[in-house]
């Protein structure tokens, strides 16, 4: 399998500290990859360098062979890589239905000026846009509630909202970011299930940062494991779980940074 | 080369004045992080409660300002009670406290307009002597108190937020204020405070301005020096205002004296909007990136 | 009668203004407080047009809208990249500026204003380019780019995330509010036959965007209703008149202390609209019943 995903000797700064050192690894198309840290920052800001939020550096990121370092967050979108948020950052306003639809709109092409005097174009497209909307809800199993208010989900749903949204826009990467965080066994089962439905279903590859361990076990065909923003192993969940030195940085917490 | 010296002077002096009113907002910009309109509104009434102390109550020069820097202060207080905390309260989106620090604004000079008048009031003279005289120039004995008075509430205030453990706990909420609250500093408090000296200093300022030009419900709209003041510096540094406000009244005075008096405020706006676009840090300001 | 044509025509004309800030700020979520600049340039653009090229009034309120448009476009260039509390300051920034070179212009009338305009608004153009005003930036929120920009206002980061290109919309809203804004602009110089730098001070500003408040962020309705009432209720109270801002900052400070979500909250004053709110309502007491979704 070709690698979708590279990340090459990605670094980043935040004045003296490297909240990512050095890391390199290859996310290969279609899989399930996990991306844990015992110790120290950084999980996220390696989702944020991908997206174009953060300017790396020193390292490279490539995106289906292609460079994409520098690219407007926007643009990378529009490229096959969309993610959720740690900390839920849905259009909490919005209904169920309209978070999903506003994320539609690179389906549709028709300009402002179709929309302004509504002509047949906006018609259509607007008519395909709420189908595929729908659609998705359906898939997602949130078509029931596709009027409530995001804000007034349940937690668990609102996540699972979120990763819908980021389906929106048909992606060939998905980044999930700690998708389990707060959930109970039995929701992070369902989740579990959910990632490998999507996997399949989509055709997509899926990118995991997760300190949960069962889901990350469970539905990650490879690790990379961070210790303090630099690799520390790399491997099946087998092979990763088993290193002594994963073991002794999450048994050994704390104390000196090691690279 | 004398009339760039008087320049000096007057731009010196102005700058004093200017640097206690953007001082007095950076403080609680720092603080609460949003532009506190009605800054000016506290100004104008820091000019009035000066002029009324000096006419109705008679009393002498510098019990005036410290009646007035107290009137100023109470009015800061007061707003931010019943205007501000609520907001905070609720957690709303900064940009409401800025409509209510505008609705403040509009409330208190139309207030001021519709009970007080209009009129234009003059400060009794505080200097009956004439300028003093350093070597050829003719330095106003007005703009040597303005910027007398100015460095020493300066200097009182650094040392107060260096120095004591209530200055200490305004810097630590400035920085971040959840965290301070955490370590057990009673933010609210620090909030009231920060308020209070942030209204004194536009007291003092009031007073100065009064006291060199005129009394005026529109006062306030001088505020917009100080927001540009701070902008310059970098919005929440205080010696940044400084620096900036210093700055702002030097070119302004030069400008006026050496083009014309028109172009004087517009200078100012220029300033603000290239430093908005080359460097909105300001001189002093630090840089922040969003957390995702 | 007379009269109360007056309020009318001063309502419409706030309406447009209004309409342009809504999409600005209500529904892109940036607050700019110096859209009387652009309601500035329309003003002087347009009686140029008028009192110095000698052409139709048509003409005239087309340029002031284009000009006060491509003004925008410049301005935006500089601000819109900047965090929300400086861009306020910018726009801020730029309305004074434009007034003190208004000001300081003595071709136009300089701080003593212009007087002598042709009397060409009436209530008939005002209302045709209000029914227009509301119904394209009613098709323009009810479309792709306008919850673009909804999202935006919720969320900059994700919307982003969801392959928006943030500072396009951003331009494309103060743009399509600085058109408006210029309109209006064209309108009120021809219809009080004199304009000033003086009109078009930050407190103008301030009132707009008083008024989109008070309507309610994201509601056209509310704007709409908005811009009649608070146009409306202070000149009929103009006997009173310094005490109607007195009570007119009063009642800022209390609409955001109590109710910020304006009169309309969002919604829309129409049939669809009350349904989706109503069921909006309904959902949300369903959603407090039903407890624990499963993930």
């Amino acid at each position: 399998m070709s690698a979708l995903l590279e990340l090459k000797g990605l670094t980043k700064r935040f004045g003296g500290l490297a909240a990512v050192n050095d890391v390199s690894l290859a996310v290969p198309e279609g899989s399930i990859f996990g991306l844990i840290r015992p110790n120290g920052a950084g999980k996220t800001t390696i989702f944020n360098l991908i997206t174009g939020v953060y300017q790396a550096s020193s390292g490279g990121i490539a995106f289906g062979g292609k460079s994409i370092a520098g690219l407007e967050p926007y643009k990378i979108a529009d490229l096959g890589i969309t993610r959720t948020f740690q900390n839920i950052r849905l259009f909490k306003n919005l209904s169920v239905f309209d978070n999903v639809l506003t994320a539609c709109h690179a389906s549709a092409s028709y300009g402002i000026a179709e929309a302004l005097f509504r002509l047949p174009r906006f018609r259509r497209e607007e008519k395909e846009l709420s189908e595929k909307a729908m659609e998705l809800l359906k898939i997602m199993g949130l078509d029931g509630r596709f009027d409530v208010m995001a804000n007034n989900l349940p937690y668990g749903l609102q996540r699972r909202l979120e990763i819908t949204r980021a389906l929106a826009l048909e992606p060939r990467l998905l980044l999930l970011d700690e998708p389990a965080a707060g959930m109970n066994p039995d929701e992070t089962e369902s989740l579990m299930r959910l990632i490998g439905e999507i996997r399949s279903r989509f055709s997509l590859s899926i990118l995991v940062i997760e300190h949960h361990m069962d889901l990350i076990m469970g539905v990650c065909e490879r690790l990379h494991v961070l210790n303090f923003g630099c690799t520390l192993a790399e491997g099946t969940p087998a092979e990763v779980s088993n290193d002594p030195k994963v073991v002794e940085a999450y048994l050994g917490g704390g104390g000196s940074k090691k690279c | 080369m004398i009339l760039f010296l008087q320049q000096l002077v007057n731009g010196l002096s102005i700058g004093s004045v200017y640097a206690l009113m953007a001082v007095g907002y950076s403080l609680v910009y720092s603080i609460m992080n949003f532009s506190n309109f009605a800054h000016g509104s506290v100004i104008m009434l820091g000019a009035y409660f000066g002029f009324y102390a000096l006419t109705l109550l008679k009393v002498p020069f510098g019990l005036a300002f410290f009646l007035a820097a107290c009137g100023t202060a109470g009015v800061a207080v007061l707003i931010e009670r019943l205007a501000y905390k609520p907001l905070r309260d609720r957690k709303a989106p900064f940009l409401y406290f800025i409509i209510t620090a505008m609705g403040t604004q509009i409330f208190i000079d139309n207030g001021v307009i519709a009970t007080i008048g209009p009129t234009y009031k003059t400060y009794p003279d505080i200097f009956t002597q004439g300028p003093i005289k350093i070597g050829a120039l003719d330095v106003g004995r007005i703009d040597i108190a303005m910027f007398v008075i100015s460095a020493v509430c300066l200097a009182a205030l650094i040392i107060f937020i260096e120095r004591t453990k209530m200055g200490k706990a305004i810097q630590a909420t400035a920085y971040n204020m959840k965290a301070s609250a955490l370590m057990g500093i009673n933010t609210d408090r620090v909030i009231i405070v920060v308020f209070a000296l942030g209204g004194a200093l536009a007291g003092v300022a009031g007073v100065l301005y009064g006291m060199k030009y005129l009394v005026y419900p529109q006062i306030g709209n001088i505020t917009m020096k100080s927001f540009i003041a701070a902008v310059f510096g970098g919005l929440g540094s205080l010696p940044g205002a400084m620096i900036g406000a210093v700055f702002l009244g030097l070119i302004e005075t030069f400008v006026s004296g050496y083009l014309s008096t028109q172009y004087r405020d517009l200078i100012a706006f220029i300033i603000l909007i290239a430093m908005l676009v080359v460097r909105p840090s300001g001189i002093m300001g630090k840089s922040m990136e969003e957390k995702a | 009668m007379e009269y109360i044509q007056g309020i009318l025509i001063l309502s419409g004309i706030n309406l447009i203004a209004v309409l342009g800030l809504s999409v600005l700020t209500g529904f892109t979520g940036l607050f700019s407080f110096g859209h009387a600049g652009f309601m500035a340039i329309g003003a002087y653009i347009s009686a140029i047009v008028t009192a110095r090229l000698h052409l139709p009034f048509a003409l005239a309120i087309l340029a002031g809208g284009l000009a006060a448009g491509l003004a925008s476009l410049l301005i935006g260039r500089l601000t819109l990249k900047l965090k929300g509390d400086y861009f306020c300051i910018a726009t801020m920034g730029f309305g004074e500026a434009i007034r003190l070179i208004l000001n300081n212009w003595p071709w136009v009338g300089g701080s003593r204003g212009w007087e002598s305009l042709g009397s060409y608004t009436n209530i008939w153009n005002v209302l045709v380019l209000d029914i227009v005003a509301v119904i394209l930036v009613w098709n323009l929120v009810n479309s792709r780019h306008g919850r673009n920009m909804i999202a935006v206002r919720e969320e900059e980061l994700a919307a982003q995330m969801a392959g928006i290109d943030v500072y396009r919309y951003k331009m494309t809203a103060l743009v399509v509010s600085a058109i408006l804004a210029g309109i209006a602009g064209a309108l009120m110089a021809h219809y009080m036959t004199f304009i000033q730098p003086k009109l078009f001070s930050m407190q103008k500003s301030t009132e707009l965007t008083i008024i989109v408040i008070f309507g309610g962020l994201g509601s056209i309705s509310g704007s709409v209703i908005g811009a009649v009432l608070l146009t409306a209720l202070p000149e009929l109270f103009r006997a009173f008149s310094q005490w109607r801002l007195v009570f007119y900052g009063l009642a800022v400070i209390v609409i955001m202390v109590g109710r910020p979500q304006g009169l309309m909250g969002g919604m829309e004053l129409t049939p669809s609209g009350v349904r989706k709110a109503l069921a909006a309502k309904r959902a949300r007491a369903a959603a407090m019943v039903d407890d624990g979704g499963k993930a």
